[in-house]
């Protein structure tokens, strides 16, 4: 029998739990396309320090070698996040709880059907060169970008029409309606908008070097690919920000060396620290702050051709994968095991899915025997240690219900070599994002029209296209949700559940996104570096 | 008439001036070296190129990245000539270098000179650095070792060296990063401050990973020229000599043999600097140096075979450069080359 007391307050707090629900989502709704933008939870300390300095370790596999910091040839797009932001700004933030906020920006509107968004910018902003922050430099800047020859150009379905409706307003007209647009901007050169002035008098080149922003950071010097010196911005638009004087990124070779050269004082944050095995190490030692991960493994399924055109043998990869089994021998239980492309800190998350096959050894092996010769593919990946290690765990298992795999690993340009020759078979990648319609979203796996789908299915495209058709978000997630049922049923590829990485941060030193997590919007994290203090040295 | 004579005049100083090019024994070595340098050269960025070609994958793809459409990549291959044949493009490579233009990065609008510009000199003076540490160390323990042959110290440098060669570079930089950087604090991590801004600061974050360089080397250097020393003191006709008039041995050793011995030294210093232009790559990656080598590394993986090219270019130079001057050395030290070389 439940005692008195446990009841009464088992109520109190579900009562607590529910309004709180309540509040919170009527403070989003209230924020939304509106207000300037606030910092989450910041920080162990109630008032962070002004000034000081903090360099910032960033892998040089990833973010930590970057081709240019000019918006319109940044071939390396959202990886140069924290670069781009810190120097300019952006139109719209995430913040805490996944909340699209304005930054440069104030708000934003649909009309038009939803074909046209109208977005308001913040007055009284200028340029680190003087120069003012307006409507005909937002047009400028996205008219560059979309003429742009770079993978970073952003990819409309149709060519929009942009134009200055006002001093302080942008509209952009499409002839279809692009609900995650908005969304869609994180992590897109769109965000950032430089000095018209300063491309102009300094030429493209020079300004990829030292480029020009509003945002909270000056470039001071930029050796690219090794180091990135910034200095505060003394005419940024939020009075007493940045906290920080100086703000530095340094490029460092590996997870291990990131490790070393924290130890040894020579950064005080690391972002994306993605080697499971040293999460204890820097535990031990650092404010370790894990990314809410956006995107789940999925192990894509190629429809096209032998074996996995053959819906038998699509089942039996469903029955014989046990991720829950996965995330517990590699990561300890760390993950949610999912059945969609959808993440807990995502947009439409559903952690069940109706149809969805289970794991089940013997159906598994009972389906691979029913097929003629067995079943024997090869199963990729990227050359990344955690995915190669998956790799070999998954094969494991399924080679227990009888299956024969072969594994195969390539660097990114090898990997994309091997989906646009279109004679792979399986291959564990990721998909999905915080909004399912962008980047690296659930389109690109399963769109007929990616170079890097593995199904071709008219209804499945017409349900996603659809869902990121529509502003209405309740629609938006009834989409998605058949979307999901409809892979499940069909059995196009099994997901497994979100990784993430970590930023790491010494004590005294936070920040939103550093050691308060924000989501991943498109392949990292944000943090808000106007927002990051460093007590130690302030 | 005061034409003439200065046409005259501009002939004769011409021609006298080409006769005493020739005549110079020094300026026909350089001569001899740099025109064999071409073919060198060429052959070594040929060979770059091949194999840069021969591997999997392409340099659109890699710049542009896994959002790439097909005829995105289509577009940017043929933007940066990527789809013309392998000779047209070496050819139009060549042809660039020739005229003093070194391409520009694939991946960034930087040309390959300025990028290249702005790492070497930190490559330059990582090489130096390790080379004035390995000779300051290895030499004098060298001369006591040659002194004292089978004594404490011969033992223990022999122990000490077979480790210091037998060590791999990345593993002793892990080693020295932890031991030094991490539990002492006595060198940061990682980082590079610039002579420019401050020297002592170029010291402190240059010192370790030159010390890192020149630990194989050092080890190398010191059975080598132990081994030299030994030879001339035990069989030369002129150390016997010296020893018969009654000259010391700390004399003989340090301002006889040793001299004697750098011919040698120099002759290896020559081989070596391939071989310590290779362990820099390593070396800046551990330290995250911004140096050339680990750009090279940066641009084998994204395939940007114009800054692949600069670079192999340039060590080949440099390769070069440093046998030319070991050999103008040699003179220096050697009296006889420099008699040998004026009569012929």
């Amino acid at each position: 029998m439940i005692p008195k007391s446990f009841r009464r307050d088992a109520r109190l707090k579900t009562a607590l739990r529910l309004s709180s629900i309540v509040v919170a989502a009527a403070t989003a709704i209230a924020l939304a396309g509106c207000g300037s933008s606030t910092p989450s939870s910041t920080s162990n300390s109630s008032t962070p320090k002004a000034g000081g300095s903090l360099t910032v370790l960033e892998g040089d596999s990833f973010a930590g070698s970057w081709p240019g910091l000019d918006p319109a040839t940044d071939t390396d797009g959202a990886a140069n996040m924290s670069y781009m932001d810190s120097i300019y700004g952006e139109l719209f933030e995430l913040t805490a709880g996944g909340k699209t906020t304005g930054d440069l920006a104030t708000g934003y509107s649909f009309t038009n059907g939803g074909k046209t968004v109208v977005i308001n910018l913040r007055q009284g902003v200028k340029f680190s060169d003087g120069t003012t922050f307006n409507a005909a430099a937002v047009v400028y800047n996205w008219k560059r970008d979309l003429t742009a020859t770079c993978t970073c150009k952003p990819v409309f379905l149709s060519t929009p029409t942009i134009t200055a409706t006002g001093p302080y307003q942008v509209t952009l007209s499409l002839s279809y309606v692009d609900a995650p647009f908005i969304n869609a901007l994180q992590g897109s050169v769109m965000n950032w908008i430089a000095s018209p002035t300063a491309i102009q008098t300094m030429g493209e080149t020079a300004f990829a070097l030292k480029p020009v922003g509003a945002g909270p950071f000056i470039v001071e010097k930029d050796v690219p690919d090794s180091e990135l010196v910034l200095k505060k911005n003394p005419n940024y638009w939020q009075k007493g920000l940045p906290y920080l004087n100086n703000l530095t990124f340094k490029s460092v070779s590996s997870d291990e060396s990131a490790l070393t050269a924290m130890e040894a004082g020579s950064g005080q944050a690391y972002e994306g620290m993605s080697t499971p095995q040293l999460v204890s190490a820097f535990k031990a030692k650092f404010q370790t702050t894990p990314e809410p991960s956006t995107s789940p493994y999925d192990i894509q399924l190629n429809t096209k051709i032998a074996p996995f055109n053959n819906k038998i043998a699509r089942e039996a990869i469903y029955y014989a994968t046990d991720a829950a089994l996965l995330d517990k021998s590699l990561f300890g239980d760390t993950y949610p095991v999912g059945e969609s492309f959808t993440a807990p800190a995502g947009l439409f998350y559903e952690q069940n899915v109706p149809g969805y096959i289970t794991y089940d050894l013997a159906k598994a092996k009972a389906l691979v025997k029913s097929i003629p010769g067995g079943l024997s593919f090869q199963l990729g990946t990227i050359s990344v240690p955690t995915a190669t290690e998956m790799d070999e765990a998954i094969q494991t298992e399924w080679e227990a219900a009888g299956m024969h795999v072969t594994l195969a690993s390539w660097d990114l340009t090898g990997l994309i070599g091997a989906f646009t020759g279109g004679k792979w078979q399986s291959m564990l990648q990721t998909a999905g994002a915080y909004d399912p319609g962008t980047g690296v979203g659930v389109c690109f796996r399963f769109c007929s029209t990616s170079p890097f789908t593995g199904v071709w299915d008219t209804h499945l495209n017409n349900l996603l296209i659809a869902a990121a058709g529509t502003t209405n978000q309740a629609t938006r997630k009834s989409l998605y949700d058949q979307a999901a049922a409809y892979i499940a049923v069909n059995a196009y590829g099994p997901f497994l559940f979100p990784i993430a990485g970590y930023n790491i941060a010494d004590h005294g030193v936070g920040g939103p996104g550093l050691n308060s997590p924000l989501p991943v919007t498109d392949v990292n994290p944000e943090i808000l570096w106007q927002y990051v203090y460093n007590d130690n040295n302030a | 008439m005061s034409d003439s004579v200065t046409v005259q005049s501009a002939g004769w100083s011409g021609g006298a001036f080409l006769r005493r090019l020739t005549r110079s024994p020094v300026l026909r070595v350089i001569g001899r070296r740099l025109l064999t340098a071409i073919p060198v050269l060429w052959g070594v960025t040929l060979l770059a190129f091949l194999v840069m070609n021969a591997l999997p994958g392409d340099a659109a793809s890699a710049m542009l990245g896994i959002n790439a459409t097909p005829a995105e990549i289509r577009a940017f291959t043929i933007k940066l000539h990527l789809n013309e044949p392998l000779w047209t493009r070496y050819g139009h490579w060549l042809a660039g270098v020739v005229t003093g233009n070194l391409g520009t990065s694939l991946q960034s609008p930087q040309s390959v000179a300025s990028d290249l510009g702005q790492r070497l000199p930190v490559t330059l003076e990582l090489v130096i650095y390790a080379m004035i540490i390995t000779l300051v160390v290895s030499i004098p323990v060298s001369v006591v070792c040659a002194r004292w042959p089978k004594g404490i110290i011969d033992r223990l440098s022999l122990v000490l060296s077979m480790g210091s060669i037998s060590i791999a570079a990345p593993s002793l930089a892990l080693l020295a990063v932890i031991v030094f950087c991490v539990k002492w604090a006595i060198f940061p991590a990682i980082g590079y401050v610039g002579l420019s801004q401050s020297v002592a600061g170029n010291l402190h974050t240059m010192t370790l990973p030159s010390i890192i360089l020149a630990v194989p080397l050092i080890g190398f250097y010191i059975r080598f020229l132990r081994a030299d020393l030994l030879e001339q003191m035990q069989s030369e006709d002129y150390i016997v000599t010296a020893r018969a008039k009654g000259v010391g041995e700390w004399q003989i050793l340090i301002k006889h043999a040793l001299r004697n011995s750098f011919i040698g030294v120099l002759t290896v210093i020559g081989l070596n600097l391939a071989t310590l232009i290779g362990v820099t790559v390593i070396v800046e990656e551990v330290f995250s140096l911004p140096g050339v080598g680990f750009e090279l590394l940066n641009a084998i993986s994204n395939r940007n075979v114009p800054v692949i090219e600069g670079i192999v270019l340039v060590f080949g130079i440099a390769v070069v450069l440093a046998n030319l001057a070991t050999d103008l050395l040699y003179g220096v030290l050697d009296p006889r080359i420099r008699h040998v070389r004026s009569r012929s």
